[in-house]
């Protein structure tokens, strides 16, 4: 049997990706990947920040199946749980607090680093990918191989406070030159307010945004560089995604709050495996099919409570709905009276529903990609009973 | 098996140990003194040399105490009963009952300040400072980690009039440690009474525990050898490998890292990530 690696770039935009079009040559690493992989052009995750997407990309379902929940619901299944039960040894290296021990995502797994243990600066709140790096290095020096392995990394290099390093700045924007402490105060005083008054700050943490992207590529190097010492690029299945993106003003705010915009909703996915066709897959897809993926990939029965079905074999795959819920909080604090929004994406359509306003938006996502044109007024009322027989299904 | 050299120094790490005993029994009366016992590596080695050094001189065994949070693996618990017979021990099984019954019981359920006991009630209130109504029942979490360890400690010390504790410390378990010292005195105040803390392994390390757990055959509990290096509440602690504990890198990784990490640290990332 084959490994099954999965690693996930925390608020990774598609669009920073050569492979998805961008010319800022931020991730060489990832675009020479992507073109020998097979890689899914609309690839979106069940919601815009973390808690709510993490529950499609490692449990298959989706965030509010049992109302807003702290902690991962019990009746809910991790894939290290049915990975583990099958016999397969599963480790997890990552440094997301929302994804630690505390809020339940420690099930099933024979190895779990969430670093909660380790300490932390305000500039740098998590284990940076060198550090996670040096953990998976540590783990596969030790590691037996006797059992086929599921190793899962996440990076969170990308997430704000954006405190880039000058070297990968450089490679942005030579002109500029600002300190890690005015980095810091940016996002005290812009990100964290959600300000977007100041378009050259905006812009500028945009830039250092893109200089973390940078350093992630390499860290991604350097994570296969060390699958390469074990021959796992060889005898694995490689999959690279992301939980969200990350807004930059495109619709009034920063971050990533409760909103469904391509900029918070349209992430890369690779999947890597020498001995396939490596393929361009322009069928849209959702996250939430993840888990019941690696089952299939790994020959093992996914879990009844799953939501997802597999996308494998790649090729055969038929167009489907895809659905997305969060709370719709806007600002980066929750607030009791966040009401949930709902996404759905069919036949190149989008529709939003914001139960705070009760109000529907749709975009034509293939005509107006960046969703400027609200086309609401000319929606059919049975896209709406659709997303709303899925916004009800919790009431049954 | 180690080789002879290295034997050598484990005999000469243990006759360290014993010196450090011995001292302590010169200091105070053996019903003055206790050894503390969690079943786990370090601590076993502690309850085993100072076994030994009664053995050797003809001293009467102090009392043993062990703490159960109401979170103690089965295999732990399983190491203590064993033990308990076969050496003889006096061992007393200390818990914070009220605590655990304002929780029924149940690990992560809510505990009402209010329905605890005068004694609980105060630490929480004045020696916490924590103002909240609830908090949840989790040995290793901040009021958890108070109320089910330090106060049942404090509260075995005043009943049997103890002035002396072996505890099995080691200097390179953390940072924090480096500076101890192998007797360390607690001046006391209205919650703790004065003790003294006798720490015999402090020179010992990862490894040499290992070494001297395996050459001497005293006994450990099985998980370490499923591959857990360090012991805590058995629903917070993680395995780091799949292999026994003696035979990961013991040198270059961190003993702790498999320890359950508190609400209060998650909370505090999500902070700095700007999430609250």
């Amino acid at each position: 049997m084959k490994n099954t690696i999965l690693i996930t770039i925390d608020t990774l935009r598609a669009d920073m990706l050569g492979a998805h079009g961008s010319k800022a040559g931020l991730t060489p690493f990832m675009d020479s990947l992507s073109a020998n992989a097979n890689i899914f052009t609309k690839a979106h995750p069940t919601g815009p920040y973390t808690q709510a997407s993490f529950q499609g990309i490692l449990a298959s379902s989706y965030y509010l199946e049992y109302g807003k929940e702290k902690k991962l619901n019990e009746d809910k299944t991790l894939i290290s749980e049915v990975l583990k039960d099958s016999g397969i040894y599963t480790a997890a290296f990552h440094s997301n607090a929302y994804l630690s021990h505390f809020f339940g995502y420690n099930r099933g797994w024979d190895i779990f680093y969430d670093s909660m243990s380790d300490n932390v600066t305000d500039m740098y709140p998590f284990i940076r990918g060198s550090g996670i790096n040096g953990k998976v290095k540590e783990f596969l020096k030790n590691y037996s191989f006797s059992k086929p392995l599921f190793l899962w990394v996440h990076y969170m290099d990308v997430h704000e406070p954006y405190i880039a390093e000058d070297s990968y700045i450089l490679k942005i924007d030579p002109k500029l030159s600002i300190s890690k402490e005015e980095m810091f105060r940016l996002f005290k005083d812009v990100i964290l307010k959600r300000d977007i008054k100041d378009k050259g700050a905006v812009n500028t943490l945009k830039k250092l945004y893109m200089a973390k992207v940078a350093e992630t590529d390499d860290y991604l190097k350097d994570l296969f560089n060390i699958f390469s010492t074990h021959n796992l690029t060889d005898s694995s299945t490689i999959i690279v995604t992301s939980d969200h993106g990350d807004e930059f003003a495109e619709h009034g705010g920063l971050s990533h709050d409760g909103k469904f915009y391509s900029e918070l909703i349209d992430v890369p996915l690779i999947f890597y495996d020498r001995s396939y066709k490596p393929s361009r897959l322009d069928t849209p897809v959702s996250l939430i099919d993840i888990p019941p993926t690696i089952c299939s990939l790994m020959e093992v029965d996914p879990s009844p409570s799953f939501k997802g079905k597999p996308l494998y074999p790649f090729e055969d795959i038929s167009p489907y709905t895809l659905y997305g819920e969060a709370m719709g909080k806007l600002g980066n604090k929750e607030k009791d009276s966040d009401r949930p929004v709902y996404y759905m994406i069919g036949d190149d359509i989008k529709v939003i529903y914001r139960e705070d306003k009760d109000s529907f938006e749709a975009y034509d996502i293939e005509a107006d990609p960046k969703e400027r044109n609200d086309i609401q007024d000319t929606l059919s009322d049975n896209r709406k009973e659709k997303l709303n027989k899925f916004i009800k299904r919790k009431d049954r | 098996m180690v080789t002879e050299e290295r034997k050598k120094e484990l005999e000469d790490k243990i006759a360290k140990s014993k010196e450090v005993i011995r001292d302590a029994f010169k200091k105070f009366k053996p019903e003055e003194l206790a050894v503390t016992w969690t079943g786990g590596k370090d601590s076993t080695l502690t309850t085993w040399l100072v076994k030994e050094v009664c053995r050797e001189d003809s001293i009467e065994m102090p009392k043993v105490m062990t703490i159960d949070e109401g979170d103690a693996f089965d295999e732990i618990h399983a190491i203590l009963k064993e033990y308990e017979k076969k050496w003889d021990l006096d061992l007393e099984w200390c818990s914070n009952k009220d605590v655990i019954d304002a929780a029924g019981g149940k690990l992560g359920a809510d505990v009402t300040v209010a329905d605890l006991n005068e004694t609980n009630q105060k630490e929480i209130r004045e020696r916490l400072d924590y103002t909240g109504d609830k908090f949840p029942f989790e040995a290793e979490s901040w009021i958890g980690n108070h109320l089910m360890k330090t106060v049942v400690f404090n509260d075995f010390l005043r009943r049997n009039n103890i002035k002396g504790m072996f505890m099995g410390i080691r200097w390179d378990e953390q940072p924090a440690r480096k500076k101890d010292d192998y007797f360390v005195l607690r001046k006391g105040d209205s919650y703790t009474p004065v003790h003294t803390r006798i720490q015999p392994i402090l020179h010992f390390t990862e490894r040499d525990i290992w070494d001297s757990t395996l050459t001497y055959n005293i006994p450990y509990c099985s998980l370490y050898k499923k591959g857990y290096r360090s012991l805590g509440a058995a629903t917070t602690s993680v395995k780091m490998s799949d292999i026994p504990a003696w035979e990961q890198d013991l040198e270059n990784t961190v003993e702790r890292a498999g320890r359950r990490q508190d609400k209060e640290k998650a909370m505090d990332r999500l902070r700095k990530l700007g999430y609250m």
